[in-house]
């Protein structure tokens, strides 16, 4: 489950990175080939001329197979547009990225849709699922919208991987408590067998010890699929193999095996930086 | 997509509901119209019932327009009939299988020519079908051309030549409306779905983001709105089609339809309005699903509904010229000459207008929102707060705006401009007589019209009598005016004659009113050559004397009664006398000689003119319900939808401490805003065009718009908007324990 990530970031973490990284050779390291997501040279621009703002500035990275990842930052360091673009789900301005194995601007839109839905998953912080929908119609959904049979035993099977009880099933979302919703969001994502999974924020509107329960069960019930999770949370990074830290838009620096306290501090520096040069 | 996406249709209805009550109101007009266009309006055969097959003149009028190529014949139900020779009933006694055939005459609206017969009726001998009989007649009349052959159903026609004119204005009114009631059922449904679509987005981008494509969101939209018709086409089945047994009723009692006639209330129409009213669904909300189908996966993950908040360079491009173009033919139309040129240019005068409202809406808003600003001041808080959001999403508001806009300009231009025309007429029947006395009765003929000219001091007389004549203006129609004889008219009637003779036309001449006249109409000036159609058919070809621009009152037409009589299907005479000279004790004293006759006041009565007229109002009456309805239903339906949008705005105020009084604020300076620049911006639409057709039809500036009228239609915009606004608000607050009392 080792991620394969550019040795110079890994070089870094050893002694606990105190020392201000050359940002500029991570963001050009070249990219693994054969990982699931792969985000070549990428920049996102939203706006033209004079008032437009660059979210993602020249990054490169990649998240093996079965690799557990946290991208971290302060507000507007890019961290949603990161994934929103390896997910397809924004087109990048420049660069390139690479899901699972194909290039997503040789897609065209429908491609990209079914490639979503039939590879990989997502969990959002909020309006995750569709409420006139019950639970299993929610799970099932990528498998409807796939015109696949949603057999019951497979959606059953994919509630009990989060632990999701057979009559809740039956419920409508509204019906259900804030993490059992993100349960169920798990679920859909788990429901089509993924390559990788994309989480926004999944836990931000849930207290601690429900959102370390979302994310135990996330990262077991991922077993093999690689997991992409957005958070402003160090707690979340104690289920996480790496965690990657976006500044204006450029990878700050990447953190194998990282450790929650370790991770806050670089989170409250970043802020700090930012602080410092708004100030 | 499969059926399972529609069960968020049943058990998550709310952003739709707009959208089923929009098919409702759209098949409950659909039903209406249809129920009504396909009445059994089928007349009773009467006197006739016992004969087998009634033979009389052709009871229609047929005229070729145009030659050459474009030549096309069109056809009119003739209100007289025209006569068959008196020997035609032998004739067609000796028709093999006939038993009897008898000549008839003398009643309503027969011909008075002696010799002549209105029909002939035959009596089939025992075993001879009718059918087989009218043939065989057919045959003896070389072909019957010339004459209708009426076996079965059609006798009712051939027995009252009314009902088939009734019937044929009630067949125009129908083709008339059903046009603009789909077109707007198009227009208001398209706006619901729109906004239905928009309001749902974000659910739109999470099904993009996990893996549905354009097509498949923009079907599963589609399938829905489909559904949506189809109930609100079941919901608008029964009162459909009890509205169009009203209508029924009601065009029957305006001489619209025969008297009798039954609106069609078969059990088709229900799948007739599920199928039509789906279909005007799945139709309208192609443009929505369109662009619920472009929503971005991405918006699934913002947080803010960030919601474009100016409309397209293309939308706002083609109202620009919308607008230019409206004022260019403003101009051009108030340059004509011609107050029938005028007239022709009124109705796209207020498309125009109305389309530049509908495309620059938005901008209209942002723009109002701006002026309004000084007024924020004054309100306070709340209205600052109503303001901003306004000004935030002008489009938004825009969709509200525009109903009110388009049907004040709707509404205010039709029914205003009718209000002017009726106040005008009133006024001209009274002030076209200068005549000193009138006299009426029963029995006006011309040796009445005789012993009154005799009368010692009396210097002019004329007798006058309403008259139908077919024109070719330059569709064929009915034309309505006047047989005169007597005079010296100017001493009688002020008709403002504007060019030609004062005198009554003689025998070959006519006169004809300048709205008639206008090159959109007849195309007539004096001297010209024009041929109208009596009563009964005849042609009556006459060179135009005079043309007059005070018409309201007396009709269009002017014609010597010598040329009328015997063709109008009524005995020749007069309706009025107009004397003038004379002393009122010599008047009286010949009147009290005379029984029946009587003095009466001084003004021109045209019945014929007046139903005409009172028929005019009710198709215009009928048309402003149906655009009332449909923008009413815009109207609630955009504000409802909007304002339960906002509950958590209205959270989110209460918590920071606003109280129940200053959110209800709010909320009423929104629908205040909205009424008034709907309001403003229909007025400023409709009153190129009312300013138009006033003074094209009247001759004055000022359109005459009844307080009261005026007073209902801003009270009526307000109440709805106040309505659909704080109803929604009140069943809100309720469940928002936040907000202080």
């Amino acid at each position: 489950m080792a991620p394969s990530f550019p040795a110079s970031a890994a070089g870094t973490v050893k002694g606990m990175p105190r020392e201000k990284i050359d940002t500029t050779t991570l963001n050009r390291a070249a990219p693994a080939a054969d990982a699931p997501v792969v985000l070549d040279e990428v920049t996102k621009r939203y706006g033209r001329g004079r008032g437009s703002v660059t979210a993602l500035d020249g990054v490169s990275l990649s998240f093996a197979a079965g690799s557990f990842t946290a991208v971290l930052g302060v507000s507007g360091s890019g961290k949603s547009t990161l994934l929103q673009c390896a997910a397809g789900l924004e087109r990048s301005s420049s660069g390139a990225v690479r899901l699972c194995g194909t290039e997503l601007s040789r897609l065209s839109q429908r491609k990209q849709a079914v490639l979503r839905r039939r590879r990989v998953g997502f969990v959002f912080q909020e309006l995750n699922l569709l409420p006139e929908l019950t639970v299993a119609e929610n799970i099932a959904l990528p498998l409807r919208l796939d015109r696949r049979p949603a057999r019951k035993a497979d959606i059953e099977w994919a509630a009990a991987r989060v632990g999701l009880s057979v009559s809740q099933l039956r419920r409508r979302p509204a019906q259900l408590s804030g993490g059992q919703q993100q349960r169920v969001a798990i679920a859909r994502a788990l429901i089509t067998g993924p390559d990788v999974i994309f989480a926004d924020e999944p836990t931000g509107a849930l207290d601690p010890h429900t959102a370390a329960g979302v994310l135990r069960l996330l990262r077991e019930a991922a077993d093999g699929t690689t997991v992409v999770i957005v958070t402003h949370d160090p707690q979340v990074t104690k289920f996480c193999d790496q965690a990657v830290f976006l500044y204006a838009g450029r990878v700050d620096r990447v953190l194998p095996y990282p450790e929650p306290t370790m991770v806050a501090r670089l989170v409250a520096e970043l802020g700090e930086r930012a602080a410092g040069e708004r100030g | 997509m499969g059926g399972w996406m529609l069960s968020g249709i049943r058990r998550g209805p709310g952003p739709l509901i707009g959208t089923v009550v929009a098919s409702a109101v759209a098949a409950i007009l659909t039903v209406a119209a249809l129920s009504t266009a396909a009445a059994d309006t089928e007349a009773s055969a009467g006197r006739l019932a016992g004969a087998s097959v009634v033979v009389a003149g052709s009871t229609n009028l047929s005229v070729t327009l145009g030659s050459g190529q474009n030549a096309n014949s069109e056809s009119l139900p003739l209100p007289a009939y025209r006569g068959v020779p008196g020997t035609l009933a032998q004739r067609l006694a000796q028709v093999p299988g006939a038993a009897s055939a008898e000549g008839e005459s003398g009643f309503p609206n027969g011909t008075v020519r002696p010799g002549d017969a209105d029909l002939v009726a035959v009596t089939a001998r025992a075993g001879v079908p009718a059918d087989l009989l009218a043939s065989r007649i057919r045959a003896a009349l070389h072909g019957g051309a010339g004459y209708t052959i009426a076996t079965g159903a059609a006798r009712g026609d051939v027995a009252n030549l009314n009902d088939a004119i009734e019937r044929s204005n009630g067949q125009s009114l129908a083709g008339a409306i059903i046009v603009p009631i789909v077109l707007i059922s198009l227009f208001v449904l398209a706006s619901t779905t729109a906004l239905a679509v928009n309001l749902r987005r974000r659910r739109f981008a999470l099904l993009r983001a996990v893996g549905a494509t354009r097509g498949q969101v923009r079907r599963a939209i589609l399938a829905e709105l489909a559904v949506c018709g189809a109930v609100g086409g079941a919901l608008g089945w029964l009162p459909g089609a009890a509205l169009g047994a009203l209508s029924v009723r009601a065009l029957a009692a305006h001489q619209m339809l025969p008297a009798g006639s039954a609106a069609w209330l078969s059990p088709w129409l229900l799948a007739i309005a599920c199928g039509a009213s789906a279909l005007v669904a799945w139709l309208s909300g192609q443009v929505a699903a369109r662009r619920g189908g472009r929503t971005g996966p991405a918006q699934a993950l913002r947080e803010t509904a960030a919601e474009r908040k100016w409309p397209n360079p293309v939308r706002v491009v083609l109202g620009i010229l919308a607008a230019g173009g409206s004022g260019t033919l403003a101009v051009f139309t108030l340059d004509q000459k011609s107050a029938a040129g005028q007239l022709g240019l009124a109705f796209p005068l207020l498309l125009a207008c109305m389309l530049a409202i509908a495309l620059l809406g938005p901008l209209l808003v942002g723009f109002t929102a701006w002026l309004a600003r000084p007024a924020a001041a004054v309100g306070g808080a709340p209205a600052r707060l109503a303001l901003a959001a306004v000004a935030a999403q002008p489009r938004r508001a825009a969709s509200a705006v525009i109903p009110v806009a388009m049907a004040v300009a709707m509404v205010g231009t039709i029914y205003f401009a009718n209000t002017s025309i009726q106040h005008t007429t009133a006024g001209q029947a009274s002030t076209t007589v200068t005549a000193d006395d009138v006299l009426s009765g029963a029995d006006l003929t011309a040796a009445t019209l005789r012993q009154v000219r005799a009368l010692p001091g009396v210097t002019a007389a004329a007798g006058v009598m309403p008259l139908s004549a077919a024109v070719t203006d330059p569709d064929l129609d009915q034309a309505y005016g006047e047989a005169v004889t007597g005079g010296p008219l100017g001493r009688l009637l002020d008709l403002g004659v504007t060019s030609g003779s004062a005198a009554a036309p003689r025998p070959g001449q006519i006169a004809v009113s300048a709205l008639e006249a206008g090159s959109t109409a007849l195309n007539v000036r004096t001297g010209s050559k024009v041929t109208v159609y009596l009563p009964d058919g005849t042609p009556y070809h006459a060179t135009v004397s005079a043309i007059y621009s005070r018409s309201l009152a007396s009709g269009d037409l002017l014609l010597p009664a010598s040329a009328a009589a015997g063709h109008t299907g009524t005995p020749a005479g007069y309706s009025q006398i107009l004397v003038d000279g004379g002393s009122h004790a010599e008047l009286a004293r010949f009147t009290a000689g005379h029984p029946g006759l009587r003095v009466t006041s001084r003004s021109v009565a045209n019945e014929q003119s007046a139903q005409a007229a009172a028929q005019n109002s009710f198709a215009n009456n009928l048309i402003l319900g149906v655009l009332g309805a449909l923008s009413a239903v815009a109207l609630v339906n955009t504000l409802v939808v909007t304002t339960v949008e906002r509950s958590r705005v209205l959270r989110l105020l209460g918590r920071v401490g606003a109280t129940r009084g200053q959110v209800a604020a709010m909320f009423g300076w929104q629908a205040l805003f909205v009424a008034v620049t709907g309001l403003i911006a229909g007025a400023a639409a409709g009153a190129v065009t009312l300013l138009t057709v006033t003074r094209a039809i009247t001759g004055s500036w000022t359109p005459f718009i009844p307080v009261s009228a005026g007073v209902g239609l801003v009270a009526v915009v307000a109440a709805l908007a106040l309505g659909a606004v704080m109803i929604p608000f009140g069943v809100m607050s309720g469940r928002e324990p936040a907000l202080a009392a």
